[in-house]
Order: C-alpha cells, then structure tokens, then sequence
C-alpha cells in the first residue's frame, strides 16, 4: 500500500533516482580509478552521497543564474570548459567540496548582505585542503589588514579564482611553472596596479611581461606567497640587500647578461654597505640613514643603470639619489661611491693605486722592523751563550 | 761606583711629555679598536667590538671622539716643541741626520755579528727616532684622509671624488701598518727587550743611561747638554711666542672645529621613499 502510493505519486521520480544512482556510482568509480593514478595533494572532507559536478552543472551552465546580495550581482554560471580547466576539475574536486552547506536544490538562502561579505563565508573552506598556505596567510600583511577591519585586503580567492584557477606548480616537479610565475604580477595588479603600471616599465618587469623571462623576480621572489609581509618596515628594508643578492649574486643567473656578481661585496666594503651589513646583525629593527639597493636603484621602477633617461651610471642621474640624504651634494660627490666596481687601472685608479702602494710597503716597513728584532733577540742569545756582557 | 750608577737618575721626560704620551696611547688604542669592526666588519673580533660598543653608529662616535683627543694632543705636542725650540733653545735632537742610518746599520751589523761594537747614541736613538717619525706620517695621512672621510661633501667641492674611496684605503692600509710597527717595533723596543719605563717616571739610571744614550751622558757631564738660558732671555723670547703661540692655537682650534664641523654630511633621518598607492583595484574593463 505504502509502496503502490509511492509508485503511483513519484512514477517518473523513480527513473531519475535510478539514472542518478547510476551515474553518481559510475562518477565515483571514476574519480576512485583516477584517484589512483593520480596523486593527490589533499584529501578534502567528503560528504556522504554529494551530488556529482555534472549534477550542479546541469544548471549553472546556464546563463542568467547571477543573483542579487545587496547591491552586488553574485555571479553563479560557471563555465564548464574553463572549470574543466582547472586544477580543481583535474583533482577531481566537488563543488560541494568547497560549497559545503549545499547537496541539493533548492538551496539554502544565502545570508550574507553583499559580494564580499559572501566571499568571506566561503574562503575558510580552503584551509581544508590547503592548510599550509592557510595558515601562512594568517601571518601576512593581508590578514592583518583584514583584521584591522579592510576586507578589501586580498584572501585566497582574490588571487586564485576556484573555478578557473589552474595548475601553477609542475605535477611532479612541484616546482612553480613558467606560465604561473608570468601571470603572478597580474593576479598581484588586480590590486596593486599602479605599482603593477611601475613594474611593467622596469628591467625586471619588461623582461618578464615582453620576454616571458623567468629569470627575473615576479611580486613574490621579493614579497614572499601568502605570509607576504609588510615592506616598508625597518627590518624589510635593512635585509633588502641580502634581499637583492639572492640572486645578483647567483653566477647561474646573472651570467647570461654579463652582470657581475660582485654587487654585494662591492656594497658592503663601501661606507653605506659596511654599516648596513654591521647595523643588520646587530639591529635588525633599528632604522639608519644609510642606503640599500632600493634607495639608488629604485623599487618596483628598477631600470638598468645605463638607461639614458633615469640610469643610474650617469653621474647626474646619481646626484639626484645622493641629495636625497646629502642634501649639499656637488656634481663630484657621487663618484665618491665607486659604483660596484673593484679598483682597477680602468675603474678608480687611484684608489687601486692605494692598494697596491700599502700592499708592498706594509710588508716592506714591517717586514724589515721584523728582521731587525730578531736579530736583536739573535744577538741577545748569542751574547748570554758566550757570557757576554750585551751593550 | 756600581751602586752610584744604579741609583743616580737624570730625568728623562718631564711631565707634561708623560702626559701626552698616555693621552697619545688611549687616543692611540682607541683608534685602532674601533677600526677593527670598520676595517674587518665580516671579522669575530670586529663583532665583539661592535657588540661591546653598542653598534657601528656608537662605535664612529668613539672613534671620532678618540680622534679629536688626537688632534688635540698633536695641537699641544706642536705649541710645546715651539716653546722648547723657540724660547728654551732645545737642541732639535729628534731631528733625523744621516748618523742615525749609520747607527741603525752598525747596530744590525752589530747583532748579526760584522762589528764587535754597538753604536753609541745620543738623546734618541735611530729607534725612537725612527718611531717618532713613523707616528709624524702616520698621523699627517690619517688626519688628511680622516677628513675627507668626515667631510666628503666639503672635500668633492675641491677634490675629484674618487680620493674619498682612496682615503679610506689609505686610512685603512695606513692603520694596519701603524698598529702592528706599534706592536712589533715600540712593544719590542720598549717593554720586551727590556722594560724601560722612563715614560712613566721619567727617569733613567747612569746604568740605563749608559747603555741606551752615552753620548747624551757624556753632554750632560761634560755640562754642554741643553743649557737653560737667563731669565731674561726667557721672558724676552717669551714676549714673542706667546702671541704667535696664541695666533697658533687658535688657528689649530679652527682647524679642529672646523674638521668636526665643517659640514652635515647626511641627513640623520631620511623621509622613506613614497610608494604609489598601494591598494588600486583594476577598473573593470566596460
């Protein structure tokens, strides 16, 4: 009786359940083969019977889906050839994986008052998988910033868009891609784009968005991924040259474009380095007036010295940077600074000059103050042995 | 005779000398120390120094400190050897003659075994004479390109300004050189070969004496050794060096104040570069 009157009321209910059944079994046994072969970076919490991709597909394919919060617009299709893209769909993660409060439609109403209030709800999911980046982000200028109450400040999905996110570090290698670290400075322009607008104009960021040359720093090489820290600290700004030197002191890399990798010695056995270098160990906090890379070389507008327009190998050019601290500068005080160059006959010769001239006469003066002393102690000695008297 | 010669001492510095002599080795040592961690920043002995220091920008003002101390002295040692050459009419027995090479030879020859006799000096001997003169150089080139250091904005205004990078290797290769003569040649000479220690008393013993300066014995017996003029003589010679002492003086103190002063090298806080806006979303493209 109970039956017949389920039969008779859900008579076309049950080929769906079935068909469903079926296809979720067959989902599953997929994603199991998959699984297999593939290693998995984390292993999310699953719900029991989730409904498949596929399932929620069938309807946020469709155009039209978007819903009002607020003010906002939430968008809601998702497009199917570009979630298959992603490293997400390759993983073979569920929408219900992320989106855990929904199994079924209708859904549950949506509380939050606008976009970014949503987003908020939402992004926490991503420590289930992703736990170390999580966590690390708890450590970064955008959570403090957050906490400090601006949800403008970047969370994980203003940089890595679920849908369409795809796979930035190479399956094996775990190394990042090529193709990730060029697109870096566009997820970080979104943002930050007039600091973008800089980079783009400077040797390092021409080079990498002319050239896909991956040889030079992209945002994170100096700012670090996820515990990203705040850089107009003291001690952000006393460490940049040991910052810089990773890799202007890495033959591997500088090489290739004949630059030398002498820049940090050069620095630290000049005035500004030697206390830098002296101040960084001792007071790592403790700000000085001295000068690191970026105060001459610039920051996200770094250009090649020999730049006709702003290079700073031209004495003008350089007096600028000077004045910024020696405000009485004249147009002979920079080369004061001997520009990374170890004294030779080309480059500042009378300081190599110098060099040489104490090279040999230091020994000289003490070599001979040596000789003589030992031959006062020989004679010492000698005298005591024969018994004579020494004057 | 033996007892005489053991007990009868002759003054050998008087105290002002004394005092100048400890002001020049604190100055001296001062110096020396707080270059190490400049000279040798990467250096275990530069770091323990800095350590007790306080850091590099304490340890500069030490050393700048010290250094004023040394210029002082330098400014005191001239206007005293005015005087004594000048009003007392002092033999000038520092200065170097050719007798001091023979010296120096015939002691070398002498400890090596070529002559039988050791040389007979004077007042100083090619030794002290050769220090003295060794502290002249030294001081004159680390004062020359201690200032272009101090002062490299005065010092580019007139001189090309790869001699401030130059002074500082002259500073620093004329530094190692002056430290270790010291410890090799004065720590040698003077306290390890024997402990002479006229510098703290003053005095020497005729033993000493006879050993170390026989000919300055022989003056002083003899009574033609540095002979005190008449009062008169005095005060009528002190009635002109004392205005061109003070005309003096007060140049050197120009000099000194204006070696400290002559320029604000840097700015000591620096206003942080102004970064663009930092957060500037994308407009979306319409």
């Amino acid at each position: 009786m109970r039956l017949g009157k389920q039969i008779r009321s859900t008579h076309s209910g049950i080929s769906l359940r079935a068909s469903l059944t079926l296809l979720l079994g067959l989902l599953f046994f997929a994603y199991a083969v998959v699984s297999f072969v593939t290693p998995v970076q984390a292993a999310p919490v699953y719900q029991e019977n989730k409904p498949a991709n596929d399932f929620c597909l069938a309807c946020h394919q469709e155009d039209g889906l978007d819903f009002k919060l607020g003010k906002d617009m939430i968008p809601a299709t998702i497009n199917p050839t570009q979630f298959g893209n992603s490293v997400h769909s390759d993983e073979g993660i569920m929408c219900v994986d992320c989106h855990t409060d929904i199994n079924d439609y209708p859904h549950p109403k949506v509380k939050s008052k606008n976009a970014r209030a949503f987003s908020f709800t939402l992004f926490v999911v991503c420590k289930q998988c992703h736990e170390d980046q999580f966590l690390k982000v708890q450590d970064s200028v955008h959570q403090r910033a957050i906490d400090g109450g601006n949800t403008n400040a970047a969370i994980c999905t203003d940089c890595h868009n679920p849908h369409t996110q795809g796979r930035l570090t190479g399956k094996t290698s775990g190394e990042l891609t090529p193709a990730a670290r060029v697109h870096i400075p566009l997820t970080c322009s979104k943002c930050h784009s007039v600091i973008y607008d800089a980079y783009k104009t400077s040797v390092h960021g021409n080079a990498l968005t002319q050239e896909k040359n991956t040889d030079v720093p992209t945002c994170i090489d100096c700012h670090g991924v996820h515990n990203i820290q705040k850089p107009t600290t003291v001690s952000f700004r006393n460490s940049t040259p040991f910052l810089c030197a990773k890799c202007h002191t890495d033959p591997a890399i500088m090489d290739k474009y004949g630059i030398t990798t002498n820049v940090l010695n050069s620095y630290v056995a000049d005035f500004h380095g030697t206390t830098v270098k002296l101040f960084e160990e001792e007071f790592p906090g403790q700000p000085t007036n001295k000068p690191v890379c970026t105060d001459c070389h610039g920051v996200h507008n770094i250009s090649k010295v020999d730049n006709p327009k702003t290079g700073i190998a031209l004495r003008e050019n350089l007096l600028v940077k000077c004045q910024r601290c020696h405000p009485d500068a004249t147009i002979d005080f920079p080369s004061a600074w001997m520009s990374h160059y170890e004294p030779s006959p080309e480059h500042y010769p009378i300081v190599y000059a110098v060099n040489l001239f104490y090279k040999f006469f230091i020994p000289a003066v003490l070599g001979g103050m040596i000789f003589f002393v030992l031959t006062d102690i020989f004679r010492r000695i000698v005298n005591s042995i024969k018994g004579v008297k020494h004057v | 005779m033996s007892k005489k010669i053991e007990t009868q001492t002759y003054e050998r510095f008087p105290v002002w000398r004394r005092i100048e002599h400890i002001i020049m080795v604190l100055s001296f040592s001062t110096l020396g120390l707080t270059g190490i961690p400049q000279k040798y920043p990467s250096s275990t002995a530069g770091a323990a120094i800095l350590q007790a220091l306080g850091g590099i920008e304490n340890l500069r003002f030490v050393h700048h400190t010290a250094a004023i101390i040394m210029m002082f002295g330098t400014a005191w040692h001239i206007l005293v050897m005015g005087y004594s050459v000048f009003v007392m009419r002092d033999k000038m027995s520092m200065l170097p003659s050719l007798q001091d090479a023979k010296d120096g030879i015939q002691a070398l020859f002498y400890n090596i075994g070529f002559v039988k006799e050791y040389p007979k000096m004077g007042r100083y001997t090619f030794e002290e004479k050769l220090e003295y003169w060794a502290f002249v150089w030294g001081a004159a080139v680390m004062g020359a390109t201690g200032f272009l250091m101090w002062n490299p904005i005065t010092s580019t205004r007139y001189l090309p300004g790869e001699f401030v990078p130059a002074a500082k290797a002259a500073h620093g290769g004329e530094a190692v050189l002056a430290v270790l003569a010291i410890i090799i040649w004065h720590i040698y000479g003077v306290h390890i070969k024997r402990f002479n220690k006229a510098m703290f008393t003053g005095l020497q013993t005729e033993a000493e004496m006879l050993h170390e300066h026989p000919l300055e014995l022989d003056e002083i017996k003899a009574g033609s050794a540095n002979r005190r003029p008449d009062r008169a003589t005095i005060r009528k010679r002190q009635m002109i060096y004392f205005p061109i002492a003070a005309f003096l003086t007060l140049g050197m103190l120009a000099g000194i104040i204006g070696f400290i002063n002559v320029e604000e090298t840097a700015l000591t806080t620096i206003e942080p570069l102004t970064e663009p806006q930092i957060y500037v979303p994308q407009t979306p493209v319409p």
